[in-house]
């Protein structure tokens, strides 16, 4: 205690506690209660004071806690979950890219043959309708026509099933959609966590933002090591599952 | 069943719903609505011309499975045939789909004969 504290103390309470020893002294017990309820009080708003301070120190404490768990949720489960997240995005991805060049390369052959052959036909079947054509070749004609018809149709067939295909390869893009939200509801989250730290540690920032609410309405695409409880393999499993049901 | 018919194909991804919207023309099917949520499908539906609803369950806003109760919980939407279609797999959630009364269940990634298998289904036993 420096010595201009001992002063201030002294000039507080010394005349008082000199008139408390005095009171008991003499036996005035009336005028002893008065003077110790007296020095009471002038201690009292400084007791709220002290006990407000605790609180808040309390409850910072408290706050902090709380976010230091939910950090730690983040680094032990979340971000690595995350990371699994991301990368099986990058997996889907790369697949839907092989499949959609694989069933362009697979729909160049039947394209190339069908014109090739439609284009050699051309010359004979024009030779024949300006009737320039002998019987021998008429029947030759009509012999590749014979082959090219039911060739051109299932060409045609099989690049017609590689376009659908080559459709249903898109629909990556839908189930990385949302993975990809789920993983930006987490940053956002990591985020509001981020800046209610820094605010509780004195920094001076713009007031935190409610912590992003987690998708609540289904949980998305399954992703391998991440998704857990009881999954279906596929849509014999669903089938199985609701044929039980009878659906 | 008539190629008439009306289906209502709700999915907040747009490259979905144009997926779905061709595999239903590749069968025949040329009157498709489509919709992004639960939300805004409801308006759709209660104008009472649609046939059929295809829906995802992993929407923003208004999910499938809430859009199927509703559905259910509408005297003249009631019987409404109603395939969910969804990156949803778990059991428990195919369990849920079927207790709120879904017709048909189509996991992601899916193919166009699964679809096709599945529409035929119910619709064959879809009041006319």
């Amino acid at each position: 205690m420096s010595v201009s504290d001992a002063a201030s103390l002294q000039s507080l309470y010394g005349a008082r506690l000199a008139a408390l020893l005095a009171a008991l002294e003499r036996g005035d017990d009336a005028a002893f209660l008065a003077t110790l309820d007296e020095v009471l009080n002038m201690r009292r708003p400084e007791l709220f004071g002290e006990l407000r301070d605790v609180t808040v120190n309390l409850k910072v404490a408290l706050d902090r806690f709380r976010l230091d768990a939910r950090l730690a949720d983040f680094a032990e489960k979340e971000m690595p979950d995350a990371r699994q997240r991301l990368a099986h995005v990058i997996k889907m991805t790369d697949e839907a890219a092989h499949r959609t060049l694989d069933l362009v390369e697979q729909s160049g052959p039947p394209a190339e043959r069908t014109s090739r052959a439609a284009a050699s036909l051309t010359t004979a079947w024009k030779r024949f309708r300006m009737r320039q054509i002998e019987t021998r070749e008429f029947h030759e004609l009509l012999k590749r026509m014979d082959a090219f018809l039911p060739a051109a149709h299932a060409d045609a067939d099989a690049i017609r099933r590689n376009l659908s295909e080559l459709l249903l390869a898109q629909g990556y893009q839908d189930l990385t959609g949302q993975i990809l939200r789920g993983v930006i509801a987490l940053v956002h989250e990591l985020e509001s966590v981020l800046i209610e730290l820094t605010r509780l540690s004195g920094a001076d920032l713009a007031p935190s933002r409610a912590p992003g609410a987690r998708a609540t309405h289904g949980e998305g695409p399954v992703v391998p090591g991440v998704t857990q409880g009881e999954v279906a393999a596929g849509q014999q499993d669903v089938d199985a599952l609701l044929s039980g049901l009878g659906i | 069943m008539s190629k008439d018919i009306k289906f209502l194909v709700v999915d907040d991804f747009s490259t979905m719903r144009r997926i779905i919207k061709n595999l239903l023309h590749d069968l025949g099917y040329h009157n498709v609505v489509e919709a992004d949520d639960g939300s805004s499908a409801l308006p759709l539906l209660q104008q009472g011309d649609i046939g059929c609803l295809i829906t995802d369950w992993n929407m923003p806003g208004m999910c499938g499975l809430d859009l199927l109760k509703t559905v259910r919980g509408d005297a003249k939407l009631a019987k409404l045939p109603v395939l969910m279609l969804t990156a949803e797999a778990k059991r428990e959630q195919i369990l849920e789909a079927a207790q709120a009364g879904v017709n048909g269940y189509v996991i992601k990634p899916f193919t166009a004969e699964t679809l096709k298998e599945k529409l035929e289904k119910i619709l064959a036993g879809a009041p006319s």
